[in-house]
């Protein structure tokens, strides 16, 4: 998994600051709901394709493209001077062609990328109905992402995992989230940066995302080029086409 | 449907290279420099890749970007900076990052100020000084640690946390190599009680010298003994 060890490390963005009086949990949410352009709205979204650029360390590029269908169906393609690598989940197992290194035969995606790739096709995120799907979130303060202020708010998901959300205070973006990823047998406090929020068909979308471990220097940059909402996407492109 | 690749052939598609695509998913982009039964080899650019046969589901012919980046780089002049930065943001589009890293190269080669070639490249400004990445985090201070960037005390903290495990590994080791001798020792001790039982066992199969004339007339637990040379060579 060389792709996803390229994704690495800071910028040294999230700096709490002093706490304030505390908005409620729900105002925050209910902001935040609004601004991707309501909760209608964003459960209108049955598929999505997503494609841009990732950069990495040493002027290291790739075309990535994103698909995603509901229930938890996601394709991820990487290509690097031609050669193309896949990996997709349909939520509940996972497989992937990664020609990289000469290994031109499907093999099964390790089990924490499924779940990575879980959570990745959750269209909602696990702000929305948070309530709901068991998970507890509470106001951790406010921090500065990126030059811009945020709510932190801590989320405890129903499985126990504790993941951090950062909203701007003005336009309710979401601009920051932190988790704990397993990469080999390590835990690591991953960060995610958005930025360059645009919305397509009415739905707010970041353009820019900035990936890597909390505290490191290395960045995995991705930016977003084209966004298509519920695009025709066959079941078929979420099957292996060769037996197991 | 075994037709189908042939008729992908013939289709007028906007083709941009010669494209193998794998059985299940995924795809070599590039230049076909040779294919017989077994094998298809892609020079991509940045090398060669070969593919098995047994893997391609299909084969789409087609010009590369490759050869439009060689065709182009070749009319240009060697200190024509904005040409070549023109280049590389083509290489860069077209996906062929090898290409423009060093058309990028180049631009450094003339222009070593250049900022979009600095930039291209992964390079970043320190002190007024266009730096390697690598560098930029030494002199923030991160040290290196198993190939990654970090800390001084995250890199400490992975250091006691490994050598932690190697000495919970070595004991892990010597127990087990403990616990293996005590097993060895055991069976050395119910071996010896087992030739023990049989030498007293012998003593009462002990071979009937008469009754039939002289010589032996049983040749008493011979399997037996076998077994323990056997096991003793």
């Amino acid at each position: 998994m060389r792709v996803a060890r390229w994704a690495a490390v800071m910028l040294a963005f999230g700096t709490v600051v002093a706490a304030e009086p505390a908005r409620s949990v729900d105002a925050i949410v209910a902001d935040y709901v609004a601004a991707r352009g309501g909760l209608a709205k964003i459960r209108s979204v049955q598929t999505l394709r997503q494609k841009g650029r990732a950069f990495g360390e040493g002027g290291r590029q790739a075309v990535v493209q994103r698909e995603l269908k509901r229930p938890g169906k996601i394709r991820f393609e990487f290509t690097v001077q031609g050669v193309t690598g896949v990996y997709v989940s349909d939520g509940g197992k996972g497989w992937m062609v990664s020609p990289f290194e000469g290994d031109m035969e499907a093999k099964p995606l390790p089990e924490e990328a499924i779940a990575d790739a879980m959570e990745q096709a959750d269209f909602e995120g696990p702000l929305v109905d948070w309530k709901a799907k068991g998970h507890k979130a509470e106001w951790a303060g406010r921090e500065t992402v990126a030059g811009r202020e945020a709510d932190k708010i801590k989320l405890t998901l129903a499985s126990g995992t504790v993941r951090y959300e950062s909203i701007d205070v003005k336009t309710h973006a979401l601009l920051r989230t932190e988790t704990t990823r397993k990469l080999g047998n390590r835990t690591v406090r991953v960060e995610a940066v958005f930025g360059d929020h645009k919305k397509t068909n009415g739905l707010l979308f970041p353009r820019s995302v900035e990936v890597g471990a909390v505290d490191r220097p290395q960045r995995l940059r991705i930016v977003v080029d084209s966004i298509e909402v519920n695009p025709p996407i066959d079941d078929a492109r979420f099957r292996r086409t060769t037996a197991p | 449907m075994r037709k189908l690749p042939l008729l992908l052939l013939l289709l007028p598609a906007p083709v941009l290279a010669d494209e193998v695509f794998l059985k299940d998913a995924g795809s070599i982009s590039g230049r076909i420099v040779e294919q017989n039964e077994t094998t298809v080899q892609v020079d991509v650019g940045g090398g060669v890749v070969g593919v098995p046969m047994s893997r391609v589901e299909r084969i789409q012919k087609g010009r590369s970007p490759l050869d439009d980046f060689d065709e182009q780089a070749k009319k240009l002049s060697p200190k024509d900076v904005n040409g070549w930065k023109k280049l590389a943001r083509f290489a860069s589009e077209k996906g062929i990052p090898a290409q423009a890293h060093d058309a990028y190269k180049h631009v450094l080669s003339i222009a070593p100020n250049d900022a979009d070639a600095n930039t291209a490249l992964g390079r970043v400004q320190l002190d007024g000084k266009w730096v390697t990445a690598e560098e930029s985090y030494r002199a923030r201070g991160f040290v290196r640690y198993n190939n990654e960037w970090m800390t001084p005390a995250e890199a400490q903290v992975l250091q006691t946390e490994a050598a932690n495990d190697q000495a919970r590994r070595d004991a892990e080791d010597r127990a087990r190599d403990a616990e293996q001798a005590a097993r060895d020792a055991d069976s050395r001790a119910k071996e010896a009680e087992s030739r023990a039982k049989k030498a007293e066992q012998n003593q009462y199969n002990a071979p009937y010298w008469g009754g039939f004339g002289y010589g032996v007339t049983e040749w008493p637990m011979a399997p037996t003994f076998n077994q323990i040379w056997d096991e003793d060579d």
